[in-house]
């Protein structure tokens, strides 16, 4: 007796690269590590907008009638906000690298959207319409690379910390919330910088790789039933050059983290909040004093942040690029 | 080739113009009036007229950017505002400190990476494989302030095997150059080797690696015959792309160690707002971002005869 086959479930590509990525038990371990840190952040973010007044964050110890000494003290058990010792100043280490988690997920995740976002737009936009286009897109981005990436990044943090972009920022709001009541200057500004700065990588591979699908038959498909340019290259381009752009955010991510530390040390990064760069920054008149822990747990916070990002965005690319893939 | 090369030089004018563009706009218009970082506080309005005079603030922007490039063209950039000599002859004094600190922390760097991503990529797989590439990656997951805080502390005030600041004209640089060295290739090393390992394994999965070694050459001419001569095209090319960077230098480095380099010349330039430096900074790390991007593309189809310029 024969017996109907069942109808095989095409698997979604997502589906795919998931089973492809599960392979990996170090990328699973990381991407748990991530979510803990994702979680962190937004629980420190609550936390933020529903504390009035002074943040605890900015309060010493011995203000808080807590038996430290009011200068730093290494990490002791006397009262949970002392675990990881108190900052030159008497401020809570844990509190603090607690905070800098939500700043560092701020500029992760606005930095490397922004950057992501115009070097997707422009690179489907060049490698899809071609001509005048194209040219154009190629000659900006021929243009921002050659200026050295130290340069730009400070130039432009310099710039737009003075300059009209700052008052714009100032002024900008939203059905009467104002940006600036929830991103301050600094964070803005980093946030700018890195997006500006950082686009070029992702553009030049969407715009190689979307003039490969342009070509491709389901393409001229979509052409010949009649739909519009914007429709294809939302709808039919776009998704076959997207694993790029989430293999090249992961690496923002990264990028944007590690450069708010610079800026930060350099000057003109965030300074209204604590933040991992200024823990790092401080450190750097800490630690001839002996004052080692600050450092030891922003930078151990920066590190398992980064290896897990950097980690997923490896998995990542070996599951999602079709090239790589068997 | 002549062919090429010309168009090539042809196609960078209009980026060197874009960027002169950019760098005339940031500074000079988007970042406020100049003069005003220039004098400081509270400047009489004279003074203030005279340095527009000066600078050709109240021409109109094309004007300004025909006297930028002007400035760019003959590398006459006025003097720099904080110390009152030309920029050339700034310039002209940080380029040895930089150089004696980023050529040998690059060569060094390089050569590690390129060494440590054969050995890997042949081993492929196996335990040396994994350690060096979880190594790399754990690497290049620290930030590069804490290998230089770090270093700086541990190896320098600790225990003090090396100065902590300072710098030397002539032989006596090797005492301070050689801890930013040793932190500037820990850095560079974990990226190297990811990028170098890629390249090999590509180069040692290709067909012609079988043929060598079906015709039972030893496994050892097979990577630095075929294998490494075939690898160093890439490795060619990046190495010349990365030049430009050795020039501008570490400035991080230069900073933290008191190297009188282009660096840090380049980070009191942009903390004392002194423009004439950045600005002359800015194109001079570009062009050498474009000739040498020119020559890693010449170098490559020269190295690599499947590649045709047109």
């Amino acid at each position: 007796m024969t017996q109907a086959h069942a109808p095989i479930k095409p698997r979604s590509p997502a589906r795919e690269a998931w089973r492809r990525f599960k392979r990996d038990r170090v990328a699973v371990v990381c991407l748990a590590l991530f979510s803990f840190y994702a979680l962190t952040a937004g629980s420190a973010q609550v936390i933020e907008l529903f504390q009035e007044g002074t943040k605890l964050y900015d309060m010493t110890l011995a203000e808080q009638g807590i038996d430290v000494a009011e200068t730093a003290t290494a990490p002791s058990s006397v009262h949970w906000q002392a675990w990881w010792g108190t900052t030159s100043a008497g401020k809570s280490v844990l509190l603090r690298v607690f905070h800098g988690t939500k700043v560092a997920f701020v500029v992760g995740l606005c930095g490397a959207g922004l950057s992501v976002l115009i070097g997707m737009t422009l690179g489907l936009l060049a490698g899809f319409f071609g001509r005048k286009v194209d040219l154009a897109v190629q000659y900006l981005y021929q243009t921002v690379a050659s200026i050295p990436y130290l340069l730009l990044l400070l130039a432009l943090a310099f710039v737009v910390r003075q300059g009209p972009v700052a008052a714009a920022y100032n002024e900008f709001s939203v059905g009467g919330l104002y940006l600036s009541e929830y991103l301050s200057l600094g964070l803005f500004n980093i946030i700018v910088v890195i997006g500006l700065t950082s686009w070029v990588t992702l553009c030049r591979l969407v715009r190689a790789e979307t003039m490969k699908v342009r070509e491709l038959d389901y393409v001229q498909a979509a052409r010949s039933l009649g739909m519009g340019e914007l429709r294809i290259m939302f709808r039919h381009v776009l998704p076959n050059v997207f694993h790029l752009v989430i293999i090249n955010f992961s690496l923002r991510f990264v990028t944007a983290i590690k450069s708010e530390v610079i800026l930060t040390f350099l000057g003109v990064g965030v300074d209204k909040e604590p933040s991992w760069g200024q823990m790092i920054a401080d450190a750097k008149n800490e630690l001839m004093r002996g004052i080692w822990w600050p450092l030891l747990a922003s930078g151990v916070a920066l590190f398992g942040l980064t290896l897990a990002v950097n980690y997923v965005g490896d998995a990542l690319r070996d599951a999602l690029d079709p090239r790589l893939k068997n | 080739m002549t062919g090429y090369l010309i168009k090539r030089i042809l196609q960078a004018i209009p980026v060197l113009l874009g960027v002169a563009f950019i760098t005339l706009v940031l500074f000079d218009v988007a970042g406020g009036d100049p003069c005003l970082i220039k004098l400081g506080k509270n400047p009489s309005e004279v003074e203030v007229q005279m340095c527009h005079d000066e600078l050709g603030l109240d021409l109109s922007l094309p004007e300004q950017y025909l006297r930028f490039l002007g400035q760019i063209v003959t590398f006459d950039f006025g003097e720099s505002w904080s110390h009152d000599t030309p920029v050339r002859e700034i310039f002209a004094r940080g380029l040895v400190p930089t150089l004696s600190l980023s050529v040998p922390a690059f060569l060094i760097g390089s050569f590690i990476a390129v060494v440590l991503a054969l050995l890997v990529s042949f081993y492929r797989a196996s335990l040396l494989d994994r350690v060096v590439t979880a190594g790399a990656i754990a690497g290049i997951s620290v930030s590069s302030l804490i290998y230089i805080l770090v270093g700086q502390w541990l190896l320098a005030d600790q225990w003090k095997l090396f100065p902590v600041w300072g710098y030397e004209y002539g032989f006596g640089a090797v005492t301070f150059v050689a801890l930013p060295i040793l932190i500037w290739v820990a850095l560079s090393v974990g990226t190297d080797v990811r990028y170098f390992r890629t390249v090999a394994l590509e180069e040692i999965g290709q067909d012609y690696v079988r043929t060598a070694r079906a015709k039972g050459i030893s496994e050892n001419a097979v990577l630095f015959k075929h294998v490494l001569k075939n690898c160093s095209v890439p490795i060619i090319t990046r190495m010349t792309i990365i030049v430009p960077f050795l020039i501008t230098g570490s400035f991080l480095m230069e900073i933290f160690f008191g190297i009188p380099g282009l660096g840090s010349t380049l980070y009191t330039a942009v903390t004392n707002s002194d423009l004439p430096v950045v600005k002359a900074l800015t194109m001079l790390g570009a062009t050498l971002y474009v000739i040498f991007n020119i020559i890693a593309d010449v170098l490559y189809a020269t190295l690599d005869p499947r590649i045709r310029l047109q």
